[in-house]
């Protein structure tokens, strides 16, 4: 063999070594964060069935219980953001990405469901947004609109936000849009039980939201997309 | 697919190269060849050097050749002046009574001509060699040059070019860029892959000239031509790494892209029209398989790359300038905690980090094996943010004026 034959050789074992290397080290990374996010959904679904088990417990006096649904909230936020970028990453077919987003947004039907629950029991009127996107190609606003919510949440964090991707295959999710009755026209808002459609500027949106219930401001909330 | 996946096959071409530098930089011959000791020898010499329009230059380039550590009657000059306009008639004239120096002027008719007049000057001379007029040899530099003539089949020998005191950007960036060719041309010389002899310092065996002819117009890369004319006879080109000649790069973006035009269109023309029977070349298989299809390659991957970055570029910066103004722009540019979650590593940043840092050091190896001065610190930085996407530009307008059939001119 000649040594230039062998040269190329050896020089196409390293670079196969090296590709195979980098791809080990990134799937590790991709692998950790799975992981992590797998983690966060963990607890928060342990904390939220320990608030409904107290809402449970204490029926009859349910503003007593001690945790608080607004914590949950600041973590599906955290969550929410991972698994944003986690998508972005890995993307949206990813079947891991696919199954945390059931998760998460199973989660985020059960926080708002409890959080209407302890609303009413205590009679308060958290300002609440769903926010149903769509990352299939068929949603040019869905990204502006996302963004603009994230902006919304952490300017104003009483607000309640809860994202939903239209198109996740989820049997509670595809209730919870009929229950809502949220038409396919991306995307969508649901502001304090009021439907809102398209996205132009966030100077439109903002009008969207009850009178002062962009002023005041003690939680926080979760956005996608 | 998106345009970033495209991206992967030519990494794994770039990586591949990298590696393939590296295997053939540690191989024996590379070794031996740069670890050659100079035996001392001299043999009759010939420096041409042709001018045109050079005035400002030309004295420096001769003073440097008269500061050549060589036995003067050993040594022979010739300096052709090719019908220059400004006082370069003048400038060489001035060492027309050097006892080393014979001057030439003649009508201009383009460099090979002038080269070729000088050649005839010169039957004697046993090693033939080249200083265009705005290049500077080292003293110890010929030395170099004549120790690498060491086996009978070495036909040809190249230096090691530097860019002269680089001052703009664009001579800062060629500045790194030589750093690269100085390790290129030594490893590629090793295997006998190289396919230019370079103006500045290159030299030849006068048996070149008398068996294989002179210097012809080809397509204004009269050194390429050459080369690849030995290369087809069977003939070896070496390189002398630590023999250091010094070159006044392009100083701006218009000159820059006019001598990569010319140099770019002088291969493929050569390649295409002239030395076809070169690409897949069983005969030279360095050269033929590898180092000939790798600048075909090169030039369209180029080109390929820069379009695919430049489509990126466009659709995430419009995506970015649509988000970024759909709120206060404050909040955009808010600091966020760090995390290591969100730290933007994909195998292409990598992989692409990789293929840089290997250039990088490629220089560093380049600069330091050749023993050019000067600081490679900035001009490596400047090389990284200009390269790509000045190179596309000389790429892409030669491939069209070779597709267009329209004839390269020299300035």
């Amino acid at each position: 063999m000649s040594l230039f034959i062998r040269n190329i050789l050896i020089s196409l074992g390293i670079t196969v070594l090296l590709i195979g290397t980098v791809t080990y080290a990134i799937s590790y990374l991709n692998r950790a964060r799975i992981t992590e996010l797998t983690a966060i959904e963990d607890q928060l679904s342990i904390e939220t069935l320990s608030l409904e088990t107290q809402f449970s417990l204490l029926e009859t006096a349910p503003c007593e219980t001690s945790a608080s649904s607004t914590a949950l909230s600041s973590e599906l936020t955290n969550l929410d953001n991972r698994l944003s970028y986690t998508e972005n990453q890995l993307g949206s077919d990813n079947p891991q990405v696919l199954q945390l987003k059931k998760q998460y947004s199973l989660l985020e039907i059960r926080d708002y469901l409890i959080t209407k629950k302890l609303a009413a029991a205590c009679k308060t009127k958290p300002v609440t947004v769903l926010y149903f996107y769509s990352n299939a190609g068929d949603c040019s606003e869905c990204d502006k609109a996302g963004y603009a919510l994230s902006y919304l949440r952490d300017t104003y964090p009483s607000l309640r936000v809860y994202s939903f991707d239209y198109n996740l295959d989820l049997g509670a999710l595809k209730t919870f849009i009929a229950v809502t009755k949220v038409k396919d026209k991306l995307p969508a808002f649901v502001i304090s039980d009021q439907h809102y459609y398209g996205f132009t500027t966030l100077e439109e949106l903002e009008k969207q939201f009850p009178k002062g219930a962009l002023a005041t401001s003690t939680a926080t909330t979760t956005v996608r997309q | 697919m998106s345009a970033e996946a495209l991206l992967y096959p030519f990494l794994f071409l770039a990586i591949f190269f990298e590696s393939f530098l590296l295997v053939t930089f540690l191989s024996k011959p590379a070794r031996a060849y740069r670890n050659r000791a100079i035996v001392p020898s001299f043999p009759k010499v010939a420096i041409i050097v042709p001018c045109w329009n050079e005035e400002s230059t030309v004295a420096g380039t001769v003073d440097s050749l008269l500061a050549l550590e060589y036995p003067q009657e050993k040594l022979r000059i010739v300096l052709v002046n090719d019908g220059s306009t400004d006082g370069t008639a003048k400038a060489i004239e001035k060492f027309a009574t050097h006892p080393q120096i014979t001057t030439l002027h003649k009508e201009n008719g383009g460099k090979f001509t002038a080269m070729n007049l000088a050649l005839s000057k010169v039957p004697d001379a046993e090693l033939v060699g080249f200083l265009d007029a705005d290049s500077f040899a080292a003293p110890d530099s010929l030395r170099e040059m004549v120790a690498t003539f060491d086996s009978p089949e070495i036909l040809a020998v190249t230096a090691s070019m530097s860019i002269d005191k680089p001052s703009t950007l664009f001579q800062r960036m060629q500045f790194a860029e030589y750093s690269f060719a100085i390790i290129l041309r030594h490893i590629f010389a090793s295997i006998n892959g190289l396919y230019v002899t370079p103006g500045p310092f290159s030299f030849y065996r006068q048996e070149v000239f008398t068996k294989l002819g002179f210097f012809k117009h080809a397509y204004l890369a009269e050194d390429m031509e050459m080369a690849m004319r030995i290369q087809r006879a069977g003939g070896r080109i070496g390189n002398a790494v630590r023999a250091r000649v010094y070159t006044k790069g392009p100083p701006t973006y218009r000159t820059l892209i006019k001598q990569r035009t010319r140099w770019t269109t002088g291969f493929l023309r050569n390649m295409l029209f002239d030395y076809r029977d070169l690409i897949w070349s069983k005969r030279n298989t360095v050269l033929g398989m590898f180092v000939i299809p790798l600048g075909f390659l090169a030039i369209g991957g180029g080109i390929i790359v820069f379009a695919l970055n430049i489509v990126e570029l466009v659709r995430r910066g419009y995506h970015a300038v649509s988000l970024i103004q759909t709120v206060p722009v404050s909040y955009t540019f808010a600091l966020h905690p760090f995390s290591w979650f969100y730290l933007p590593i994909t195998a292409l940043v990598v992989m692409g980090i990789l293929v840089l840092a290997s250039t990088v050091t490629w220089m560093v190896v380049g600069k330091k094996l050749s023993g050019s001065p000067g600081s490679l610190a900035l001009n490596a930085v400047i090389y990284i943010v200009l390269y790509g996407v000045t190179a596309p530009i000389w790429l892409i307008r030669s491939v069209s004026d070779v597709a267009r059939g329209v004839a390269t001119t020299w300035r």
